[in-house]
């Protein structure tokens, strides 16, 4: 067994196990079926607040009714598809609602082109099945499988870049709340507390439609970038903070002005005008998402520590920056060295050190 | 508070209730208490001087929403607006009272007068910004406390839902006096005179209570039902006394009754809040009058369904289900018996709009407001110009057109002559000017169809429509002026007031000739004539120099004299004659701005040749063919009118063509100049093979990349011609580059042949062109 302190990435339960400990401790109000805590409760754990002495951290800021809207989908046992633009965190929520409400975030089914209707249901174990025939035993379940014999939430990644054929068969799984198993003669009613949280993306190539039949059976909520700066600049924060314990990172955390500065970038190509509205100017093709800036941060940091002095310097945070905005394509250059000499440069001496070092990367 | 001794002796026992306006649940619950108590007088915070009104409000062909409107009837002028929907509470007491209800607020005529007051040195008070901030600060605290999104939500949760007897009337007490503890003092501070204006109604308030009990009425005979802001200060309120109401600042002010509208009820904020969504407030009445409160989700998100459904979205029966258990769920996390309009968004959105709010918008719009207007039964509180309207409507035998279906009216503006009297040979002429007039009063009753109007300048073609929307407009228009004639001059002239530039100008007085409205002319002509000394803007001045024109030429159709227009014609044209050179100073965009303004001077220079000086015009242009410095587009766009009139002769063609067009000239110059040129007549450049020759000569002297640059351009230009047009340019160059083999008509074959996908691809690679370095 691998100590905890070792492993890559904790999942939600396990990182935030004090919190979930003492929300439970605290809670008063009623517990649907199937559930660790009330749906207060999972609220105050995804947007933060305190129970008893133990402070919640916020894990999804700014939008705190769509996190209702989530929660109160999930006591309705109906399904819930989170979808949004690459990077609004819909991983992230699924995992920390998942976490909170049956303390398993680990039952994920990850959708690609490769998945197939196995993946969702059940396979077999072929040496058993040939063996003794079909048996119980021979059964592989599928995380949604096992979500439905003990009532707990399963997780769907990605949905949509299942092709829609293994995409449908959840129909029926959400419809009747139940799972045939011919080969057995058996049928696997779901538990009360089953509910599946699916996630997708709105804007990706390789991504394949939902049927309406399909779409008809979830209630979606869209997740939309950070409304603004301050938000943006408090979620990178924390995340980047979180992250760079968990990777042991020896750099010191980026300062507050870094952070801001590259907030400030990225909000302003992503929206195609500066904060200030003053002036427009190109977006590169790519998704600039809030992930993408905190995996930049603590690459950045990554960097300081690995090759340079330790604390951030302009030079790393532009080679973040290169990579992050510069895909692949010459137009994302063009719209940088834009975004570069009609913005940044005249931003005065703060970001004078900063344009610079953009600048002899950009080339 | 300590209870003063003047205060209203019995009042301790006359039924106070305190309501906010258009709140269903203060009507279910003062429909209770009126009920139970059986007052013999209900009085009710509305102008006083409006009892007489009631009668009128309680017609049996009266449909709500109606509005009750003081309006003054001198300058400056101001209106006080009451609004009443059926789930008003107000309503619900008359209804149950009938004659036995008055009005106890003060008078229209004070109430106006005071606002006059308070808006005098408005300076002297302290235009406190912060304190707005601090009032909203501490509404959205008290959403906050009571776990709501904003006010209107904790409202509604708190109050709205709240069907307990006697809990209602409590909790909204102590609330409303908590809030005013904590209100009065910041608006004391801040803007004394409304708080003054405050105190004096409650005075007034008081006097009217205390007359009622002088008259004989019991204290606990009487209910009172008022703003729940001012319902415990009643009691405390020393009444006004007789004298002191002389003293109060009056205006000549009348009351009319009026039809409203949801959406009006919805969109005028400022009046007792908690109105955005009349209809849902609506239907929420009706669940609780009927006593099924509980049964409201299901029906408004049913209704929601119906409404997506109609507008060919898709709803099923089961996502309305769930749409209705996730907003219960929602509202249980929110600690309420029952979803509030905000769950009932929300989850119509996750279930009914997959996720996005702006798919529901219509359907939200219908469902939330309605379009449910009221209806006054004819002869009831007429306003003169509601009454003008119907005269005129009756004279010009428009009457048939007052339906709510729209109808189509064509209009023949030239006399009739087949007719005796002076009245029916211009009848359709006089239409038109009513119509015009009521256009330019705002007053949608009629709308003229611009598409059919360019064929003829003698028809009109008119889609008249009445709905109660008019009738409103209508009275809000009567501080404007007795009739339709005065009020529309009186627009007119308000309009040439905050009027800045030629060009508005010059559509002013087109609408005052449309209108005919002589008396206003004068004015507008000065006004004209004062912004055209001033007036610095080339495109604005050739609009209106324009518009001027026009209304020349086409004057004597609508029996005009244009007499005294001519002069300021000929100075406006004069002026934006000389102001073109400078104009032409500038970059493409603002070229691309002035193309269609040079073509209108053009055209007015040709159509009124005898009005205009039309030397300087035509020396303007010479000036801006020949200026190497001015935009090259405007300049090519010079030299084709020029070539059209036929005054640039062979020679001047020849210098100036290969003078633009040479290869120490910049590609994007030459080629600009050429696009300008191509804007106009095309046949006069087909019939310049001389022209052709240069052109080709010079695309054969550019270098690779200003070939690019210049081929942007060109690409642009010969994007305007039509097929035949293309062709004869192909024919053109066919012959100019006629070898032996190839005949000229297979060149202009190949010329024509559709891109293929690479040459496509180079094409589009110059879309990124940057042409700013």
């Amino acid at each position: 067994m691998i100590n905890s302190q070792d492993v890559l990435r904790l999942p939600a339960e396990k990182l935030y196990a004090k919190e979930i400990e003492a929300l439970i401790k605290e809670d008063k109000d009623k517990k649907p079926i199937g559930w660790q805590m009330s749906p207060r409760s999972v609220l105050k754990f995804i947007v933060g607040g305190k129970a008893g002495k133990v402070y919640i951290t916020p894990k999804y800021v700014g939008h705190n009714r769509l996190v209702e809207v989530a929660i109160a989908t999930l006591l309705t046992d109906r399904s819930l598809l989170l979808t949004g633009k690459p990077g609004t965190a819909k991983s992230w929520l699924s995992e920390n609602l998942s976490a909170a409400v049956c303390n398993d975030s680990g039952r994920v089914v990850q959708g690609t082109a490769g998945t197939s209707e196995d993946h969702i249901r059940y396979s077999w174990n072929y040496a058993m099945l040939l063996a003794n025939g079909p048996s119980e035993e021979a059964l592989i379940k599928s995380p949604i499988y096992r979500s439905m014999e003990d009532g707990s939430i399963a997780r769907f990644e990605e949905i949509t870049r299942c092709a829609s054929e293994v995409q449908d068969a959840l129909i029926s799984i959400m419809s009747e709340k139940s799972l045939s198993v011919p080969e057995l003669s058996t049928e696997l009613p779901a538990k009360r507390g089953f509910s599946i949280i699916a996630t997708a993306n709105t804007r990706d190539r390789g991504v394949h439609d939902m049927s309406a039949a399909l779409k008809r059976r979830f209630n979606i909520v869209v997740l939309p970038a950070p409304a603004d700066l301050e938000t943006e600049i408090q979620i990178v924060n924390k995340r980047v903070a979180e992250i760079s314990s968990s990777y042991k990172l020896s750099s010191a955390l980026p300062t507050d002005e870094a952070i801001e500065k590259v907030v400030t970038i990225f909000r302003e190509l992503r929206r195609g005008a500066t904060l200030d509205d003053k002036s427009k100017l190109k977006s590169p093709s790519g998704v600039i998402s809030t992930a993408e800036a905190i995996s930049l941060l603590t690459n950045s940091m990554a960097l300081a520590a690995s090759f340079g002095t330790g604390d951030i310097s302009d030079s790393d945070l532009a080679a973040g920056l290169q990579g992050a905005i510069v895909k692949d394509e010459d137009k994302d250059k063009i719209a940088w060295t834009e975004y570069l000499e009609n913005i940044m440069k005249k931003r005065g001496t703060q970001w004078r050190s900063l344009y610079n070092a953009c600048r002899e990367l950009n080339g | 508070m300590e209870k003063p001794i003047q205060c209203v002796q019995g009042i301790e026992r006359v039924n106070i209730f305190g309501v906010r306006h258009l709140s269903p649940a203060a009507s279910y619950h003062l429909s209770k208490l009126l009920k139970q108590v059986k007052p013999k007088l209900v009085l009710i915070e509305g102008p006083s001087d409006a009892t007489n009104l009631i009668k009128h409000l309680l017609h049996p062909g009266v449909k709500v929403p109606i509005a009750m409107l003081a309006y003054t009837q001198d300058l400056p002028v101001d209106t006080v607006l009451y609004p009443f929907a059926e789930y008003s509470p107000e309503y619900q007491a008359l209804l149950y009272a009938r004659d036995n209800a008055r009005f106890i607020d003060l008078p229209s005529n004070v109430l106006l007068g005071l606002n006059r007051w308070r808006r005098e040195n408005i300076i002297a008070e302290t235009k406190d910004l912060d304190y707005h901030n601090r009032v909203n600060s501490i509404y959205e605290k008290v959403a906050q406390l009571g776990n709501a999104q904003n006010y209107d939500d904790y409202f509604e949760r708190n109050f709205e839902h709240n069907l307990n007897e006697g809990s209602f009337h409590n909790t909204m007490w102590l609330e409303s006096f908590e809030l005013r503890k904590l209100l009065e003092p910041l608006e004391a501070r801040a803007s004394p005179k409304i708080n003054a204006r405050d105190l004096i109604r409650e005075s007034y308030m008081a006097m009217q209570i205390e007359n009622a009990i002088k008259e004989g009425f019991k204290p606990e005979e009487i209910v009172v039902v008022t703003g729940a802001y001012h319902a415990e200060r009643l009691i405390y309120t020393a009444p006004l006394t007789d004298r002191d109401f002389d003293y109060l600042p009056k205006r000549n002010s009348q009351l009319t009754l009026m039809p409203h509208s949801y959406f009006r009820l919805s969109s005028r904020t400022g009046y007792g809040a908690g109105n955005k969504a009349p209809a849902y407030f609506k239907l929420m009445w009706e669940c609780m009058r009927d006593e099924r409160l509980e049964d409201l989700p299901a029906e408004y998100m049913s209704r929601l369904g119906r409404e997506i459904r109609k507008s060919g979205g898709y709803a099923s029966a089961s996502n309305i289900i769930e749409a209705v258990r996730l907003a219960k769920g929602l509202a249980y996390i929110r600690n309420s018996n029952m979803p509030a309009l905000t769950d009932l968004h929300d989850s119509a959105v996750a279930c009914l709009g997959h996720g996005e709010a702006s798919k529901l918008a219509t359907a939200f719009a219908y469902v939330d407001v309605g379009t449910e207007f009221g209806e006054l039964p004819e002869g009831i509180s007429q306003t003169p110009l509601q009454d003008d309207f119907n005269r005129e409507l009756k004279r010009l035998k428009l009457e048939r057109y007052k339906s709510t279906v729209s109808a189509k009216l064509e209009l023949d503006l030239r006399e009739n002559i087949r007719v005796r009297s002076a009245k029916s040979a211009f009848l359709d002429l006089n239409r038109s000017t009513f119509l015009h007039r009521l256009v330019f009063l705002g007053i949608n009753f009629a709308t003229l169809d611009r598409k059919r109007q360019a064929d003829a300048t003698w028809r009109e073609e008119w889609v008249l429509q009445w709905n109660p929307e008019v009738e409103i407009q209508l009275v809000e228009a009567v501080l404007k002026g007795e009739n339709i004639k005065l009020a529309t001059a009186y627009a007119l002239k308000e309009k040439l007031e905050d009027c800045a530039d030629v060009f508005e100008a010059a559509k002013l007085i087109t609408t005052a000739c449309i209108c005919k409205l002589t008396t206003v002319i004068g004015s507008a002509l000065s006004t004209l004539q004062r912004l055209t000394t001033e007036a610095n803007n080339f495109i604005k001045t050739s609009d209106a120099c324009y518009a001027l024109g026009q209304l020349i030429q086409y004057g004597d159709l609508r029996n005009f004299d244009t007499k005294p227009i001519i002069p300021l014609f000929k100075q406006l044209f004069l002026r934006g004659a000389l102001l073109l050179v400078d104009y032409a100073n500038c970059d493409d965009k603002a070229a691309n701005m002035a193309i269609s303004p040079i073509e209108a001077m053009h055209r007015v220079s040709q159509e009124n040749i005898d009005l205009v000086d039309d030397d300087i015009w035509v020396k303007e242009l010479f000036d801006l063919a020949s200026g190497d410095d001015k935009n090259s587009k405007l300049s090519g766009l010079a030299f084709a009118i020029l070539l059209e009139r036929n005054l640039a002769d062979e020679s001047f063609c020849s210098l100036e063509i290969s003078r633009r067009l040479c290869p120490g000239n910049p590609a994007d110059l030459g080629a600009g100049w050429f696009e300008g040129m191509s804007l106009r007549n095309r046949y006069a450049l087909l019939s310049r093979v001389n022209l052709w020759k240069e052109l080709d000569e010079y695309i054969k002297s550019l270098d690779d990349e200003e070939f690019k640059r210049g081929l942007v351009y060109l690409r642009r230009a010969f994007s305007g011609f039509d097929p035949r047009e293309k062709n004869s340019a192909a024919e053109l160059l066919g012959e100019l580059w006629k070898v032996d083999e190839i005949s000229t008509q297979d060149i202009a074959i190949f010329l024509q042949e559709p891109l293929n996908e690479q040459e496509e691809n180079a094409l589009a690679a110059l879309d990124d062109f940057d042409f700013d370095i």
